[in-house]
C-alpha cells in the first residue's frame, strides 16, 4: 500500500463525518422552521401541484419530522448507510420537485425553509440555485452511504458497523495464519 | 488418533466456536439496529400526529355569529354588543396560504365569534401585483374580491366568501370567471337582484383596489388581534389561536 492512498482511505472517516454534520445541519433547520406550522408545510408541498390533496397533506405533516429524526441520527451517527440513502433519496425527489416546478412554470418558493411555498410579491424564485444547492446535498448523502458511519459514530460505538473491508481483512489474515 | 487428526478436530471446534460467537454478534446486531430503526419510525409517527392534530380544525359547533358587510367592502362577524378583541383578516381569494388559513383555522373564528369572545373583521384584498405570471394571478384575485362587494347582506357575504376559497383556481391558470362567479352565487343563496350584473360588469373593481392599496398590507394571510399581528405558527393553529383570542378578551 503506497503512502499516498493510505494517506487518503484514513482521511475518508473525516469527510463523512464532515458530510454527516453538513447535511444533518440543513435537515434539522429546514425541519425545525417548518415544524412549528404545520398548516404551511401541507400548503408548501400543495403549491408544487405534484401530489393528490391527501397525500401532500400527509407529506406535508411528515416532511418536518423525518427530516429532524434522520439529521439527528446523522449527526450522531447511527444507522448512518440508511440514513444517508434516506437523506439522498429525499433530497433527489426535492431535485425532481423543484424542476418539474420550473419546467411547468409554476412561480413558487421551495418551501425549503418553511415559508409555506408562497412567495412575497417582489421575490423571484431561485430554482436554479435551489437545484444546485439540492444536488450538493444528495452527493454529501451519498458519500455517507458509501462510506459510512465516519469518525465519531454511535453505530462504531455499537459495534452495529460489519465493517465489511476490515472484517473480512481480518478474517483473510487468520485463514493466512492458519494455513 | 494421529497428531493431524487431534489438529483437525481441535481446528473444527475452534470454528465452531466462532462461527457461534459470530451468530451471536449478529443477533445482538440486528436487535440492536431493529431497536433503533423502530424507535425512529416510532419519533416519525408520533411528530406526524402531533402535526395532524395540531392543524384539525374545530368543527363549527353552532349558528354563526351575525354578519355585517360595511361601507369600506369589509365585514364584521361579532355577536351584538361584541366590540373587543378585535381580529381582523387581510386575506386575497387567490392566495394558497390564505384558503389554507381559511382551511385549518377559519371554523376558530367563527366558533369564537359565535360564542361572544370575538369581533373578526374581514378585510378582502389584492396581494398580487400586475408583473406576477402575465397578471393573470391578480386578475383572478380582483375579479373575486370585486365580486364578493356586490353582496350585501352579512350572511350570504359570508357564504360566498368561504365558497370563493373553495373554488380557489392554482395561482398561474385563469380562473374566478365571471359567469362561474354568479353561478356560486347562486349556488350558495345569494339573492340581490343586481347580483349577477354587478358582477359581470365588474362594477366594485376600483373600490376593492382601492381599499387594497389603502390599508397597506404586505404579505397575505395577515391576522392582527388588536392591531398587533399574529405569528403564523399561532394563526394556523386552531389551539393555540383561540387561547390567545380568548386570553385578550379576559
Amino acid at each position: 500500500m503506497s503512502p499516498p492512498s493510505l494517506r487518503v482511505r484514513s482521511a475518508i472517516p473525516w469527510v463523512t463525518v464532515a458530510a454527516r454534520l453538513g447535511l444533518a445541519g440543513v435537515m434539522i433547520v429546514a425541519g425545525w422552521l417548518k415544524i412549528e406550522t404545520p398548516a404551511l408545510s401541507v400548503e408548501a408541498v400543495r403549491a408544487y401541484e405534484l401530489l393528490p390533496e391527501s397525500l401532500a397533506t400527509a407529506v406535508g405533516y411528515g416532511l418536518p419530522i423525518l427530516e429532524i429524526v434522520i439529521g439527528v441520527l446523522l449527526v450522531v451517527g447511527l444507522l448512518t448507510r440508511i440514513s444517508g440513502i434516506i437523506s439522498a433519496l429525499l433530497m433527489l425527489a426535492f431535485v425532481v420537485g423543484i424542476a418539474s416546478a420550473w419546467a411547468r412554470g409554476l412561480r413558487i418558493d421551495c418551501g425549503c425553509f418553511g415559508t409555506g411555498g408562497a412567495l412575497e410579491a417582489w421575490e423571484e424564485p431561485d430554482y436554479l440555485g435551489t437545484i444546485l444547492r439540492d444536488i450538493g446535498l444528495v452527493i454529501l448523502g451519498v458519500w455517507i452511504a458509501w462510506f459510512p458511519p465516519g469518525r465519531f459514530a454511535l453505530d462504531s460505538a455499537l459495534g452495529l458497523t460489519p465493517s465489511r473491508a476490515d472484517g473480512v481483512e481480518e478474517e483473510n489474515e487468520e485463514d493466512e495464519e492458519k494455513v | 488418533m494421529g497428531k493431524g487428526a487431534r489438529d483437525h478436530t481441535a481446528r473444527e471446534r475452534i470454528k465452531a466456536q466462532r462461527e457461534a460467537e459470530r451468530k451471536q454478534e449478529q443477533r445482538r446486531r440486528v436487535a440492536t439496529i431493529a431497536t433503533v430503526g423502530v424507535v425512529a419510525l416510532a419519533a416519525i409517527g408520533a411528530g406526524w400526529w402531533y402535526a395532524a392534530s395540531r392543524s384539525a380544525p374545530e368543527t363549527i359547533a353552532q349558528s354563526l355569529a351575525p354578519v355585517t358587510v360595511q361601507a369600506d367592502g369589509t365585514a364584521v362577524m361579532a355577536k351584538p354588543g361584541v366590540t373587543k378583541p378585535v381580529v381582523d383578516v387581510y386575506e386575497d381569494f387567490q392566495c394558497p396560504a390564505c384558503r389554507q388559513l381559511e382551511l385549518t383555522t377559519g371554523s376558530t373564528l367563527k366558533n369564537l365569534a359565535a360564542e361572544g369572545k370575538v369581533k373578526v373583521v374581514f378585510h378582502p384584498i389584492t396581494i398580487f401585483p400586475e408583473q406576477l405570471n402575465n397578471g393573470i394571478t391578480r386578475g383572478n384575485s380582483v375579479r373575486a374580491g370585486a365580486a364578493l362587494r356586490c353582496v350585501s347582506d352579512g350572511g350570504q357575504w359570508l357564504a360566498l366568501h368561504d365558497k370563493l376559497f373553495k373554488e380557489q383556481p392554482s395561482e398561474g391558470t385563469e380562473g374566478f370567471k365571471l359567469p362561474d362567479i354568479v353561478a356560486w352565487g347562486k349556488d350558495v343563496g345569494v339573492t340581490s337582484p343586481d347580483f349577477e350584473s354587478c358582477v359581470t360588469s365588474q362594477k366594485h373593481l376600483q373600490a376593492h383596489l382601492d381599499y387594497g392599496a389603502k390599508v397597506k398590507i404586505g404579505a397575505t394571510p395577515t391576522l392582527k388581534l388588536d392591531g398587533k399581528e399574529v405569528d403564523n405558527p399561532v394563526a394556523f393553529d386552531p389551539a393555540a389561536l383561540r387561547e390567545l383570542v380568548t386570553n385578550a378578551g379576559k
